[in-house]
């Protein structure tokens, strides 16, 4: 067998990139997760996923807006637990 | 005796005669005819002179007046038939059905039979005159002076001409005519020569002998009145003009004779005939200069100089073409009306110049219509044609000529198999640029766009053009004319800007214009309106309307767009997306950002790709930090790159696994959890298939560089330590299915890198690689130094994304049974009876949804995989 020296000067490879989630939709405004909620445009850092202390998660918009939206101790919209951020 | 029946109501007269009145009667009748007979017959004698009026006189006495003229017309008539007619056509019996007469001789033998024949006319008026005088003096003498002294002259000259022209009429051989026209066709071609001497290329007039120069004569053709008057003042052609002097005397004999409406036709249809040669010749196959201007100064400098010239040497420049001069007799008609002082343009030569202009107008509009094809085709280089054509079609008003004509020569020429469909496009977008500016309302164009529609309607590959040509300057057309490298986007974008403050002219004309949005049932803009183009846009023609037109709807040519971008962008080899974010501009300008919402989201994963990249391979741990295990055979993490795509807004990605070498494994794990790291909590999932790598194979004796897919890279370094694999193990490598592996590894065979042989069991490939020998004929011949292959989106035609094709024919798949089913049924169907029964019968499961030139794509690929067959619009099961 000859000399040769077979090598890539470069590789350009493709990923896709996904939230390290169990569920795939967010269980408030059932879009995926790995698309955004409805109030934004572009998916990803800009439209972030948060969990609960319950391990659910949310598009943390849309979380948020539920949080708000109660008057009194807001709960999991899943599994009606007391909500809190997770690592909070 | 027939002389008498004329008095036949008088014969209770003759009761009161004496025999000496009857003595008297007979012998003045006898006496009067004998002098007549001489007079007439007699070559000039007119010394019967003073018996002559005696008799008259004595005639007049006895109330036999009548008996007189009677008698004088008819022996004139006579005498007209026999010296003057049959002599003056006899010259001309020559010319008889053997068309090619002599220019020459025409004019020779013409002239010299009217002179002949204006001779003869002249002496018998002359005798006429006689008559009128006998019979004048003979009133005068018993009235006493109180008599209209013309009387007889007013009665009998008349009648005269009438006489002299119906006995000509009466006797005309047919071709006379046609000799006429000989005549002056050779006549104006002298002049036109002459004229064009004085021409010079700028159509400027020159000083020469009879043609007097006026400063004036450079100066504007505008239309109108005043254009005419110069012309008068230049005076270039003046009635002094030997041929105009020449051919003069020829319409005036001629007229004289009663043949007025006769010469002028032949004049005039000798002027059209040289009009028209005229326009052919200075428009001809030329369509990069206008040549309207060229003809109008023409007319101006030859016909209507002629014209002009000719009426005043005639000296009816006024009262010429007014409805009696046929009539009239040329002794009423001379010189009166002529005043040399006064250069007002006669109404004849307005309506001359009307007639010449309308003609030259039509015969540049059909020679450009004619043509049209090859204009559009050489357009916009050809823009003073279509400018030319424009004004002719304004003047003349036939745009539907242009229509009809235009559609046949698209269907013969370019509507056909042969024509590719990038061709086909680029010939619709010509066509509409080059016929907006003759219709600017769009109305024709919708008509001659409709084949060219309807046609592209059938064809597969046309959206794919059509995104092509929208988003691609380099790509689709190839004509190397020094184009820059725009996009048809890009250029009507700047058309748009530029045409911002231009208002929209509307004279056309609006009846004609009316007719065909009636004709065509024609509704305006197909596309939803953009808001951000408000209504100055609402009646221009919409270029890219017209071209969305052709697909159905916009949303499939975003779609198309989308897929094609992908693929783009999942072969790029860096980040650079400059051209693809102006594209997007303009196309989110065109059709609506939230239709752009997807293209513009994975754009932006290039942009985030490109941060994030720097961002892990920044902080990463350096794998020379990793110890000696990886040995050398570690790769550095400066050569991997990676595009990070929001997977849920690209079009479906082809999902091939692939095993790829070890150590580019290695530095995409590596990678991941940098990325895991970083971005927590997303995660990276390799689409390893994807993408693009660049290799160096160094051999013994040579260097070769290749960007190839993966899929090559894996296959290729498989054969670095081990130099033979069969396909079944190769494929087991590399973790993809045989029948790929056979498929993708045909790249390496081509570029003569592996040879393929059959292996042991004769099913099995044996791939070896080709080391020392260089394959020649593979290679190009060279076989030193390096050389690059790009190859970026791969020859086999392999795609990254489904294509929208794809994608549509999976979701029809399931109308499939369905259509069987019903041309089983039916025989045949057309495709509007086929789109309307599935949204008829497919209301579930999943209901019919699709467009029908999305049916009808689909259709045309059941014809080409010979399921169906389509034959006069009709579409049948194949048997
Ligand atoms: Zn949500
Ligand atoms: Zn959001
Ligand atoms: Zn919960």
């Amino acid at each position: 067998m000859g000399l040769k020296n077979f090598r890539s000067s470069w590789w350009h490879a493709v990923a896709s990139w996904t939230w390290n989630a169990q569920d795939e939709t967010c269980g408030i405004c059932r879009m995926a997760f790995d698309g955004c909620c409805p109030d934004c445009k572009i998916p990803g850092d800009d439209c972030p996923l948060i969990w609960g202390s319950c391990n659910h998660a949310f598009h943390l918009h849309c979380i948020l807006k539920w949080v708000n939206s109660q008057t009194s101790q807001a709960h999991c919209p899943m599994c009606r637990r007391e909500w809190q951020f997770k690592g909070s | 005796m027939e002389d008498w029946s004329s008095s036949a109501c008088n014969l209770g007269i003759l009761d009161t005669l004496s025999n000496d009145a009857v003595q008297e009667i007979v012998e003045s009748y006898n006496g009067f005819c004998a002098a007549t007979e001489t007079l007439l017959c007699g070559a000039g004698d007119l010394s019967v002179g003073s018996e002559f009026v005696a008799d008259v006189q004595s005639l007049c006495k006895h109330g036999l007046e009548s008996l007189v003229r009677d008698h004088f017309l008819r022996a004139l008539e006579e005498t007209f038939e026999k010296n003057g007619a049959f002599k003056f056509w006899r010259h001309f019996e020559a010319y008889g059905k053997f068309s090619e007469i002599g220019d020459e001789e025409v004019q020779e033998v013409l002239c010299k039979a009217l002179e002949e024949i204006s001779m003869e006319k002249q002496y018998q008026e002359k005798c006429l005159l006689m008559l009128v005088h006998a019979l004048q003096s003979y009133k005068e003498n018993i009235s006493e002076g109180r008599h209209n002294s013309d009387a007889e002259r007013v009665y009998l000259f008349p009648k005269y001409q009438l006489l002299v022209s119906s006995v000509l009429m009466a006797t005309l051989p047919p071709h006379f005519p046609e000799i006429l026209n000989w005549y002056f066709k050779g006549r104006l071609e002298e002049l036109s020569t002459i004229m064009s001497g004085e021409l010079n290329d700028d159509g400027e007039i020159q000083d020469k002998a009879e043609i007097s120069l006026n400063e004036k004569s450079k100066v504007s053709y505008r239309v109108g009145q005043m254009e005419i008057d110069e012309c008068y003042h230049q005076g270039m052609l003046s009635e002094n003009n030997k041929l105009v002097k020449n051919i003069g005397k020829v319409v005036r004999d001629l007229r004289s004779l009663g043949f007025t409406s006769m010469t002028e036709d032949a004049y005039a249809s000798a002027i059209f005939l040289l009009l028209k040669a005229k326009v052919h010749e200075l428009a001809g196959d030329d369509y990069r200069n206008s040549v309207l201007e060229s003809i109008k100064q023409w007319i101006q400098a030859v016909p209507l100089q002629f014209l002009h010239a000719l009426l005043v040497y005639l000296g009816d420049s006024i009262s010429y073409d007014s409805v009696s001069s046929g009539l009239k007799s040329p002794l009423a008609s001379r010189p009166s009306s002529f005043y040399p002082g006064i250069n007002t343009p006669s109404e004849g030569l307005v309506r001359w110049k009307l007639r010449l202009e309308y003609f030259a107008y039509e015969t540049l509009q059909d020679l450009r219509i004619a043509k049209l094809f090859e204009i559009i085709v050489d357009y916009p280089d050809s823009s003073p044609a279509i400018e030319d054509l424009k004004q002719c079609l304004e003047y003349t008003g036939q745009h539907s000529k242009l229509v009809e004509s235009f559609i046949s020569a698209l269907r013969y020429r370019l509507l056909t198999a042969g024509a590719s469909t990038n061709d086909i496009l680029h010939q619709y977008v010509s066509t509409i640029k080059a016929l907006r500016t003759i219709d600017p309302a769009g109305v024709f164009l919708e008509a001659v766009g409709e084949p060219i529609r309807d046609y592209l309607r059938g064809r597969k590959d046309t959206i794919k053009c059509i995104v092509t040509m929208l988003t691609d300057g380099t790509g689709g057309n190839s004509n190397l004319s020094g184009n820059t490298g725009d996009s048809l986007l890009e250029e009507l974008n700047r058309d748009e800007e530029n045409q911002e403050n231009i208002g929209l002219d509307d004279d056309f004309n609006t009846d004609d214009k009316q007719a065909w949005i009636n004709a065509q049932h024609w509704e305006p803009d197909p596309v939803e309106a953009d808001p951000l183009k408000g209504s100055r846009n609402r009646r221009k023609v919409d270029i890219l309307g017209m071209i969305v037109g052709i697909i159905g709807s916009k949303d499939q040519l975003v779609n198309e767009y989308r897929v094609m971008l992908a693929e783009k962008l999942l072969n790029k080899s860096d980040y650079d997306i400059d051209t693809e974010i102006r594209t997007l501009e303009l196309l989110k300008i065109h059709f609506g950002e939230s239709s752009m919402q997807k293209c513009e989201i994975m754009l932006n994963d290039l942009i985030d790709s490109k941060r994030t990249n720097t961002n892990v391979k920044a902080t990463i741990n350096q794998p020379s930090q990793r110890g000696a295990e990886l040995g050398d055979t570690a790769l550095p993490m400066d050569i991997l790159n990676a595009t990070i795509i929001s997977s849920n807004f690209w079009p479906p990605i082809q999902e091939e696994s692939l095993v790829v070498p070890q150590p580019v494994e290695q530095l995409l794990s590596d990678y991941a959890k940098r990325f895991n790291e970083i971005k927590i909590p997303r995660k990276l999932l390799w689409k390893k298939n994807l993408g693009a790598v660049k290799l160096e194979l160094q051999f013994e004796d040579r260097q070769v560089q290749f960007t190839v897919a993966p899929i090559h890279a894996a296959i290729i370094m498989q054969f670095q330590g081990q130099a033979s694999w069969t396909s079944k193990n190769l494929a087991a490598a590399i973790g993809v299915p045989i029948d790929v592996l056979n498929r993708r590894i045909n790249f390496w065979t081509s570029k003569g890198i592996l040879a393929e042989s059959l292996g042991e069991d004769s099913n099995e490939h044996l791939f070896t690689l080709v080391e020392g020998i260089v394959d020649t004929s593979k290679n190009g011949g060279g076989n030193s130094g390096s050389r690059e292959d790009i190859l970026i989106g791969d020859e086999e035609g392999e795609q990254s994304t489904a294509s929208v094709e794809d994608q549509l024919r999976k979701e029809m798949t399931v109308y499939e049974k369905f259509i069987v089913g019903m041309l089983t049924n039916f025989g045949s169907m057309a495709l509007d009876r086929i789109h309307n029964t599935l949204k008829m019968f497919c209301i579930a499961d999943p209901p019919y949804d699709k467009t029908i030139q999305q049916l009808q794509s689909f259709l045309s690929g059941l014809v080409s995989e010979e399921k169906l067959e389509l034959r006069d619009g009709m579409y049948f099961l194949k048997k």
